[in-house]
């Protein structure tokens, strides 16, 4: 991440102003809203993505555009509509993340268990895990100049990598479970590090060579769970045989309710999280990382290997997105791991890192957004289109990506020190 | 200077003298002996390989023993190989690879037709592979247009699903399924004119833009698709006829492949040709080439260098959206979540496997076409001696090996991806 050089002229924050007159806190505090700095655009990207997605929900749907149909003889029916189906897609979407207010009203009335009202944060927790383990991954990579588009197939063989100890070693727990997560971290950095060889031998962009793999990966996958190996016994389609039950991540809130899905993983991801950081801000490695991310030429000049920094950085990130996998075949895909088990979490570990602004805390916090979208989208389907969290969740980081774009919109002042923004490359 | 004229150009000493290729020399070798090892090994000395022109000559069969086919194929690959690591002329380089590709790739295939049930029908597949390149097609042209005048467009994925959400929202809103194909190409040309936008004017990382714009499109056709099926009659399936050009259909091979194929065949085909006349054949494709390689330069030549690459990206749109009518209007399919199954990014592939050159792209666009047909159709007829996955795995392997440069190397225009900012010069 890099700034830009434009730097205010005109309206520095104290242009114009009569030298007596102290500024105020309310007064800072309005430029601060009115100014395009990194927190504002965030606090204005999500704004900005509800509010269109307000206006999709509304323009494609059916009943709704029918008031409009005659608006001008009464506006209120349209009007009325309309605010009533943002409000409650968005409070569905709220009950399915957050808080269900219908499950704390039956708790009330004795009717629901504390293990209900949990049940939509630990959905959300849940989702948000893996996205954490590739938010890393991409985050990480970016710090060293690297986008790691490739998490999707680096998490695909991480979930092999665990899935294949966790069924095939006979170990009691505490050896069984940290050893398959091991082994999908491994899975995951050795198939990471193939783009980092090849960029650091042969000039291949990562880019390119991580959307190949991907694709090689997902079609592996496929190939994969249809091999006795790991071909379930007893079901006749494609899913794999079950983890043994030393291998299972064991759940957090397991005794409140059974149905509490979240588990150790998430833990794990907070404490990658933190590694992370500490990897990232206190190692030399993590400096190296850094350095080349900022200057690849002058970290040369430096003494720095280059080539090795981005092989040992794919590889790292790798074995964060190889967690990912390990957290779903160990946990919600400990029954049997699908075509399906991975979803799009690779991939959705972009936006989660753009949004986190590839800082491990900022995406801890995204990947809990993201999560709580995920989970209220599954919940409050049909009423709600389930693809609108990956709808908002696109319009979120594109303006995150194009913070010129939030400043031209809603009139921001820019920032001192320029806007911060994702430097461009080049093949 | 006299010492000037002593040194020969340095060119043309290279041209003739025999050159050693040790790298793709050596792959292809493998590969030869590879074939070779598998037909004396695993391949059963009974098999035979049967080759149908079906929609012609229905009674014609020819059946080949498998084993002695494999060898002679396997020996030829391996014969180009031994050439490579030997020397040949460079002029000779280009034919030799092509060679020892094309003898691998039949040596594969004549191997994988071996199997019982399996029946290599030539004209069926052939003109298969070329409906099924047409994406391919008009996607990687799409992206040479872009990336030529600079801008990487990584999302034509994103656009495929515009055009195929697009297109047949619009057949049925107007029911006329031409209608429908330019409703796909304002949409795949709106999704572009976003990311030009973005790449020009606030100058963002354009492969990051591009993922979230591809992102973007799923989430939006997918939305949509989720709220508009609650109406009736907004996804119905559209089709196109198929062209029969009378008597010259009925030619072996060229007939079915060529002359009856639906309309999207013919525009793919003149779109290869009239892309690469105006890139560089025409004034717009030689400021499109400069803006690509050295913005500065055409800058000061006068050229709007972020005015062009804007309405370059803006048109090249049009041709990726198009792309994406082939997903549902030239199937005869009503649209579906996700429909595009990443064929976009194959799109991006064979434009660096074309290297960033129409014909190139016309070339790989074919290779892909084919090995997703053969793919299909060995998986369709059950009998594969190689798992239908790893075929389908191959256009990403080929092209990882051709971005790692170990069968030639594959260079981007200089200045693609990055913004040009006119006062920083």
């Amino acid at each position: 991440m890099s700034t830009d050089t434009k730097t205010p002229t005109a309206d520095q924050p104290d242009a114009g102003r009569a030298p007596d007159e102290k500024p105020n806190f309310m007064r800072l505090f309005g430029r601060y809203l009115a100014e395009a700095n990194s927190v504002m655009v965030t606090v204005y990207s999500l704004l900005l993505a509800f509010f269109i997605g307000a206006i999709l929900l509304i323009v494609s749907d059916e009943y709704v555009r029918s008031t409009y149909t005659y608006f001008f003889a009464r506006p209120q029916d349209a009007l009325s509509a309309s605010w009533y189906l943002v409000r409650d897609s968005y409070l569905a979407l709220f009950e399915g993340a957050i808080l269900n207010l219908n499950t704390l009203d039956r708790f009330a009335a004795g009717n629901a268990d504390f293990g209900d009202i949990l049940r939509p944060l630990s959905e959300t927790l849940t989702y948000a895990t893996p996205l954490i383990f590739t938010g890393l991954a991409v985050g990480l990579a970016f710090r060293a100049g690297l986008f790691n588009i490739g998490a999707q197939g680096q998490m695909i063989f991480g979930m092999l990598g665990a899935l294949i100890i966790g069924f095939s070693l006979n170990l009691p727990a505490v050896l069984h479970l940290p050893l398959a997560i091991i082994a999908g971290a491994l899975a995951g950095a050795a198939f990471g590090a193939i783009p980092g060889v090849l960029k650091a031998t042969t000039g291949a962009h990562e880019v390119i060579s991580s959307i190949m793999l991907n694709n090689i990966a997902a079609y592996f996958l496929v190939w994969a769970i249809g091999t006795g190996f790991l071909h379930s016994e007893t079901k006749t389609d494609l899913v794999t045989k079950p983890v043994d039950e030393s291998a299972i991540m064991p759940k957090l809130l397991g005794t409140l309710s059974g149905s509490l899905r979240v588990n150790l993983a998430l833990l794990i991801g907070i404490a990658a999280a933190v590694f992370t950081w500490w990897l990232l801000s206190k190692s030399t490695f993590g400096f190296r990382i850094r350095a080349v991310g900022f200057n690849e030429h002058a970290s040369a000049t430096a003494g720095m290997r280059i080539g090795s920094t981005y092989t040992t950085t794919m590889a790292v990130a790798g074995g964060l997105a190889g967690l990912a996998g390990a957290a779903l075949s160990l946990g919600v895909g400990a029954g049997g791991i699908t075509t399906n088990t991975a979803l799009e979490y690779g991939f959705d570990g972009i936006t989660v890192a753009l949004l986190g602004r590839a800082n491990p805390a900022g995406i801890v916090a995204a990947a809990l957004l993201f999560g709580a979208l995920k989970a209220g989208a599954l919940s409050a389907q049909p009423d709600v289109p389930v693809d609108i969290s990956t709808l908002l969740q696109a319009i979120i980081v594109l303006f995150i990506a194009a913070p010129a774009l939030v400043k031209a919109i809603l009139h921001l002042r820019s920032p001192r020190g320029g806007l911060v923004t994702l430097e461009a490359k080049g093949w | 200077m006299a010492v000037d004229t002593m040194t020969p150009p340095p060119a043309l000493a290279d041209e003739r003298a025999p050159a050693r290729h040790i790298k793709a020399g050596a792959v292809y070798a493998a590969l030869g002996l590879f074939l070779v090892v598998m037909a004396m090994a695993v391949i059963g000395a009974d098999r035979t390989t049967t080759i149908t022109f079906d929609q012609t000559l229905t009674d014609a069969r020819w059946a080949l023993p498998t084993v002695g086919a494999v060898t002679a194929f396997g020996a030829i690959t391996a014969a180009a190989g031994a050439w490579m690591l030997l020397g040949l002329p460079q002029r000779w380089y280009k034919i030799g690879t092509a060679a020892g590709a094309t003898a691998f790739v039949l040596g594969l295939l004549t191997w994988a037709y071996s199997q019982t049930g399996a029946v290599f029908r030539a004209e069926s597949i052939l003109a298969g592979a070329l409906f099924l390149s047409l994406p391919y097609l008009f996607g990687a042209l799409s992206g040479v247009v872009c990336e030529r005048s600079g801008v990487i467009n990584i999302g034509i994925e994103g656009q495929f699903l515009m055009g195929a959400f697009t297109g047949v929202l619009v057949a049925n809103i107007t029911g006329n399924v031409y209608a429908g194909m330019v409703g796909a190409m304002i949409a795949g040309s709106l999704s572009t004119m976003l990311l030009a936008l973005l790449a020009t004017k606030y100058q963002v990382n354009q492969v990051v833009v591009g993922v979230i714009l591809n992102l973007l499109a799923l989430g939006f056709t997918s939305f949509m698709y989720d709220q508009l099926k609650k109406a009736e009659g907004l996804n119905s399936a559209f089709s196109i006829p198929t062209l029969t050009w009378g008597p010259l259909a009925e030619i072996p091979v060229i007939g079915p492949v060529l002359f009856q194929q639906k309309i999207l065949v013919y525009i793919g085909l003149a779109l290869v040709f009239a892309v690469w006349f105006l890139l560089y054949r025409t004034r717009w494709g030689l400021r499109t080439r400069a803006v690509g390689e050295h913005p500065a330069a055409a800058d000061s030549m006068g050229v709007n260098v972020n005015r062009l690459r804007f309405w370059n990206v803006t048109a090249a749109g049009l041709l990726s959206g198009f792309g994406g009518a082939w997903f549902t209007i030239a199937n005869s399919l009503a649209f579906s979540k996700n429909m595009t199954a990443g064929l976009g990014f194959v799109a991006l592939a064979v434009m660096i496997v074309g290297r960033w050159n129409p014909l190139g792209v016309l070339i790989g666009a074919l290779i892909f076409g084919f090995t997703t047909q053969v793919a299909r159709d060995l998986d369709a007829s059950g009998g594969a001696v190689v798992p239908g996955e790893f075929l389908q795995m191959l256009p990403y392997v080929v092209t990882l090996v051709v971005v790692a440069g170990l069968i030639g190397k594959a260079k981007a225009p200089a200045a693609d991806g990055v913004p040009y900012n006119p006062g920083d010069k």
